[in-house]
């Protein structure tokens, strides 16, 4: 990166700004489509969410403290800890991933100025916006969804849930996943389109190896989870009968067109963290990743396999002995990727000099907290094992230790490593060690005695417990535990916060391999001045190369700044195919947005024909959208 | 200032159907627009699959399918009334062939003959469902719920596609076939492809008990 | 954590009175044991890596990046594979024929258990018998238990005997049940389903056979004529309250089928599926105020008069 800028580079760079630089203001964000901006909306958003569902952890972890307590009725206990699995999984851990790293970064790593399709980029956010604030009309209509966040039939049913609690969140769930679903399609035309001549696909980064799988993963589970919700719906508002055994349908439907999409999606929350590691190990041991290759593989084996295995959700239903077993060898099977990619990451901290900075603890916590919770998930592939503690605090514990443990640290930890280079400036890194400590302690403390708990039999999803179950003291410490592990994320939001106000100005105090660390922090609206040539999966670390861009741009080579460009190259050899011009600044995302938002909340008040109007008004505004002929 | 070889188009400024075939012609890549529609046609085939998989999950689980007092489907119309859709395949190759090669107005022929038939397509069927509702209804049994819904949602996405013809139409015929609406055919074409596949699909699904 | 564990929790899966839920906590003590080897091997290597942070490459050997590759293939690939394929023998291939429901030519009974929102109806011999939230099975005897669900999904589960099995709608799931010695179990309903799920729980009673066989006799008995004018006062109110609408009595006018069957209720250890001591008192409070005991369940306020409730607490006392 150029701290010293020549005045003919200046003159370039300026010319580049004039292009990019979008309005400032409230219409400039409502308008925007720069990946960067988006990222950043998605980033406060799904934090937002973190904290409503963290708030629902702490108001169950109250309730739990003790036996027989008072903090939520059974009602309220019902809507909060639905709420809780479904704020966290779609309104926080996939978008913040997703949307949040996987838009500000992904161009940025791969050389490109935007993501391939800039307008449906910001479509994708304002969707999900208007899902998040969807679902939490329920909440603040104390009609939220209260069967839990998979929503087990005959449960949801009309019969025995005639509110529109479940409605909220068959629909919800539709609406969502048309967001994630939009944004799939973006990262993958974006990263097998828009990487920068040189980057083939063996040298891509792992982070985008990790999201390419995501990515896929996600298009191919979503319409799962979209016909469940739909045939519950149509059961719930037509009296159509897909779930009913007594008109022919089968309940155990349900249960499988759900994890056909559920499995998946925990593959799909736990890759991108995956991703986020690879992107600091190297970054502070100071070597590239062991076995590169491998992990890459390893990373989309992982996916792919994770469609096959849904059944182990499911053990305790009455399938045959043939099923289950097959189902079993499947969920083990999974695991040697896993441990692949964990034991390179081991080998390459090994093998490095690492330096246990903030970001790297958080690391050191997620592969700590991901063998546990791998251990923990190989032991309910025993099937007889799982037949006892299937529905148990034994598998929250296991879930919470992959989820919160190996999902959740290295977002936290991805936070800190990329504030230098969103914010330029440094936070403070005493505090960012203590907030590691604390959450790491706060998060062992609150999960781990629930294996022991649910072995001692309680039932998960229970409002209250009996005094004399032996279940008590354990209770109480998890809630303490959960008390300090909020702790530790106030304190890693206040440390980031407070530094973006008054932490020094200066220059990453660190840099990783990749390509965004060749731009300035915060980086410059159109990315890279000159689009950067590639020639192995370290272009950091290549330092000719990265001379020979700024020596380019002194001559005024590869600007491509006659327009709102970026290049377009092949998709395996990542050879120059074309000159993309981009959109900038369009109403016609958010429109879009409130319409189809629109659409779904008069179809949960079950106005129908207003919900075919904003349909309508909704492809009105499509129509707006292709008016003039930029790239989608 | 030069690009980043002289070589490569700046695809938005091909606006007139010739340059835009040069465009076309020039790529080694698909187009992203192309991708977008394809992976997105990759959500929809999943869809699909479900909703058949669904189907024969609900059929293997009952004792008869369909339940007494349904009759069977019948063959000949829904099959006579796909085949005539699937002939409107080779019409959008040629659409987009056309299109391809910068003959904007043939290109517009060949797709408003399919453009055709696919609404003929979709009455037949709008009688069909309408003769097989006096037989059974979704809200009677399993079976009439993912019967209706199945050929619903396919009957669904050929409307989809009836807008998209239009608003394609539309563009091509007022603004020219620029290298974006050249991408637009491509993708419609695309789109037809993948839907009438799922047509004849779901077709041999529905029918399954009859054949 | 064996502290915690061992023996000690009335519902722990540890403390096993039958052969299936002995080998399954067999099996988690060595599949504790291996995990708690493979955390601290891994974790030893983190150690590694914090004491030589200032040296690249592999202690001993030095900066061979084909060891570390060899490194991620034993135990990434190699160590996993073999350890798995051997749990998977263990558990999937063998343990997992012992919970499997069981053969009926190898049982000896049947009894049919029913989920409802939230109570277990229980079922001997085809409906000769029917009592409920309480199970009493001969020791020593297999016993095929037959599950499904009257409404929502349920699952039944008494870890000290077997595995849980879900109870759903429209289908006949079965498990084992097989007390190796005499004594009381707790079990639990283990699938949400509902707002008092957390307080549908039942007790499986094994008992000697002679024992059970008594047992099992008095229950199939119609329900006792009410003795004294309280009493009989009392089974007036019942079929003229809406108790008969819901709760049956064999032998009487009562056929209503919402709620638990009364007829042997007195016989019961506990009421509101095994959440309070069957006790005039707690049985006064229960049909005094069912929504303050369990709120949201089936059992509406009756508004029922202090005399009224004594009535039929003195009804329901007789029924053994």
């Amino acid at each position: 990166m150029a701290t010293t800028v020549s005045p003919r580079a200046k003159q370039y760079t300026d010319e580049l700004d004039r292009l990019w630089t979008e309005r400032p203001g409230v219409l400039g964000w409502l308008t925007t489509t720069d990946h960067k901006r988006i990222g950043i909306m998605y980033f406060f958003t799904t934090l937002a969410f973190f904290g409503a569902g963290g708030v629902e952890a702490l108001l169950i972890r109250s309730q739990l403290i003790g036996p027989n307590g008072h903090v939520l009725s059974p009602q309220a206990y019902d809507e909060v800890f639905t709420m809780h699995g479904i704020t966290m999984i779609f309104l926080f851990v996939i978008p913040m991933t997703t949307g949040a790293f996987g838009n500000y970064l992904i161009p940025l790593m791969i050389g490109a100025r935007d993501m391939a399709f800039p307008r449906l980029n910001a479509l994708s956010f304002w969707i999900f916006l208007g899902s998040g604030l969807f679902m939490y009309a329920a909440l603040l209509q104390g009609h939220a969804p209260n069967a839990g966040w998979f929503d087990y039939v005959p449960l949801a049913s009309k019969q025995f849930d005639p509110g529109n609690n479940i409605d909220y969140y068959g629909y919800g769930l539709i609406f969502n996943g048309i967001s994630s679903t939009i944004a799939s399609i973006n990262f993958i035309v974006t990263i097998f389109k828009l990487r920068a001549p040189g980057m083939s696909l063996n040298r891509m980064p792992l982070f985008c190896f990790a999201f390419l799988a995501v990515a896929f993963a996600l298009l191919f589970a979503l319409p799962s989870l979209s016909v469940a919700a739909l045939f519950l719906e149509l059961d719930r508002q037509l009296g159509f009968h897909f779930y009913d055994a007594a008109f022919g349908g089968a309940p155990l439907l349900w249960q499988n067109l759900f994890w056909i999409f559920g499995h998946p999606e925990v593959y799909i929350i736990i890759l991108p963290a995956f991703g986020i590691a690879t992107s600091i190990i190297p970054a502070f041991v100071h070597r590239r990743m062991v076995f590169f290759p491998l992990v890459a593989l390893a990373e989309i084996l992982v996916a792919f396999l994770g469609f096959g295995v849904w059944v182990h959700h499911m053990f305790t239903v009455g399938f045959s002995t043939l099923t289950t077993v097959y189902f079993a060898a499947a969920s083990l099977i999974i695991v040697i990727p896993s441990a692949i990619q964990l034991f390179a990451w081991i080998a390459t901290i090994v093998t490095g000099t690492p330096d246990f900075q903030t970001p790297l603890l958080f690391i050191i916590g997620f592969i700590v907290y991901f063998i546990i919770g791998g251990l923990s998930g190989i032991t309910v592939a025993a099937i007889p094992f799982d037949q006892q503690v299937h529905d148990s605090y034994y598998i929250i514990a296991h879930f919470h230790f992959v989820i919160f443990g190996a999902a959740v640290f290295p977002i936290l930890g991805g936070m800190y490593f990329w504030f230098p280079k969103v914010t330029g400036r440094v936070y403070h890194e005493l505090t960012g060690k203590v907030s590691f400590w604390l959450t790491f302690a706060g998060t062992f403390i609150t999960f781990f005695p629930m294996h022991i708990v649910g072995i001692l039999g309680m039932p998960r999803r229970n409002y209250t417990y009996p005094p004399d179950m032996g279940w008590t003291l354990l209770n109480f410490i998890e809630s303490i535990g959960s008390y300090l592990l909020a702790a530790g994320l106030i304190l890693i939001v206040a440390n980031l916060a407070i530094s973006y106000f008054r932490g020094p100005r200066t220059d990453p105090p660190f840099e990783g391999d990749t390509l965004e660390w060749a731009t300035s922090s915060p980086p410059p609206p159109y990315n890279f001045a000159v689009i950067p040539t590639v020639r192995s999966p370290y272009p950091m670390w290549d330092k000719e190369d990265r001379e020979r861009d700024n020596q380019r741009l002194e001559r005024g080579e590869g600007l491509l700044n006659l327009e709102h460009a970026t290049p377009a190259t092949t998709v395996q050899d990542a050879q120059l195919d074309e000159i993309l011009s981009m959109p900038s600044h369009s109403p016609w995302p958010p429109l879009t947005a409130l319409a189809l938002t629109g659409v779904f909340a008069m179809l949960v008040m079950q106005h129908y024909w207003i919900a075919f109007g904003f349909l309508v008004v909704g492809g009105l505004t499509l129509l707006g959208w292709h008016q003039n002929e930029e790239q989608a | 200032m030069t690009d980043a070889a002289g070589q490569v188009p700046r695809s938005a400024h091909a606006e007139r159907s010739r340059a835009a075939a040069a465009v076309d012609r020039s790529r080694a890549a698909q187009p992203s627009g192309w991708w977008g529609m394809a992976l997105f046609l990759c959500s929809e085939a999943t869809l699909f699959g479900t909703l058949i998989g669904s189907y024969f999950y609900l059929n293997f689980g009952s004792h008869r399918w369909p339940p007494a007092g349904i009759t069977p489907p019948e063959i000949p119309g829904p099959a006579i009334s796909t085949a005539v859709l699937v002939g409107t395949v080779p019409l959008m190759v040629l659409g987009a062939a056309a299109a391809r090669r910068g003959r904007r107005w043939s290109a517009v022929r060949w797709i408003v003959a399919a453009f055709v038939i696919q609404i003929a397509y979709l009455a037949t069927q709008v009688l069909l469902i309408r003769h097989d509702l006096l037989d059974f209804t979704p809200q009677g049994t399993a079976y009439g719920s993912i019967y209706f819904t199945l050929l619903f949602a396919d009957h669904a996405h050929v409307l989809l596609g009836l807008l998209l013809n239009g608003a394609v139409l539309y563009k091509v015929a007022r603004h020219g076939l620029t290298n974006y609406w050249l991408i637009g055919v491509r993708g419609l074409a695309l789109y037809w492809y993948v839907v009438v596949g799922i047509t004849v699909a779901v077709l041999f699904t529905v029918l399954s008990p009859s054949l | 954590m064996a502290l915690g564990l061992g023996g000690c929790g009335k519902q722990s899966i540890l403390s096993t009175r039958s052969k299936p839920a002995h080998d399954i906590a067999l099996l988690w003590w060595w599949m504790l044991a291996a995990a708690t080897v493979v955390f601290l091997g891994a974790v030893a290597m983190l150690a590694v890596a914090w004491f030589r942070r200032e040296r690249p490459g592999l202690p001993f050997v030095g900066e061979r990046e084909d060891l570390a590759q060899g490194m991620v293939l034993v135990f990434g690939i190699v160590v996993p594979l073999v350890a798995l394929i051997g749990l998977f023998g263990v558990s999937d291939v063998y343990l997992v024929g012992q919970t499997a429901p069981p053969n009926p030519r190898t049982t000896r009974m049947t009894i049919d258990v029913i989920g409802h929102q939230w109570w277990w109806e229980v079922r001997y011999d085809g409906g000769r018998a029917i009592t409920a939230n309480e199970i009493h099975i001969p020791a020593n005897t297999r016993v095929n238990v037959v599950a499904t669900s009257a409404d929502v999904i349920h699952s039944f589960w008494v870890p000290a005997l077997n595995r849980k099995i879900d109870m759903v709608p429209g289908m006949r799931n079965r498990v084992l049940l097989y007390a190796s010695t005499p004594g009381v179990y707790r079990g639990q309903c283990s699938q949400f389903c509902g707002l008092q799920h957390a307080n549908m729980s039942l007790k499986v009673f094994a008992q000697r056979p002679d024992r059970f066989r008594a047992w099992l006799a008095g229950q199939e008995r119609p329900g006792a004529t009410p003795q004294g004018a309280q009493a009989a006062a009392g089974q007036r109110l019942f079929m003229n309250a809406q108790c008969a609408s819901c709760h049956t009595i064999a032998g009487t006018p009562a056929r209503g089928t919402v709620g638990p069957n009364l007829t042997h209720v007195a016989s019961r250890t506990s009421l509101a599926s095994d959440e309070i001591p069957n006790t005039p008192k707690w049985l006064a409070a229960w049909i005094r105020n069912p929504q303050k005991i369990k709120p949201g369940d089936r059992m509406p306020d009756l508004g029922l008069s202090e005399p009224q409730i004594a009535q039929l607490v003195a009804y329901l006392e007789q029924l053994r």
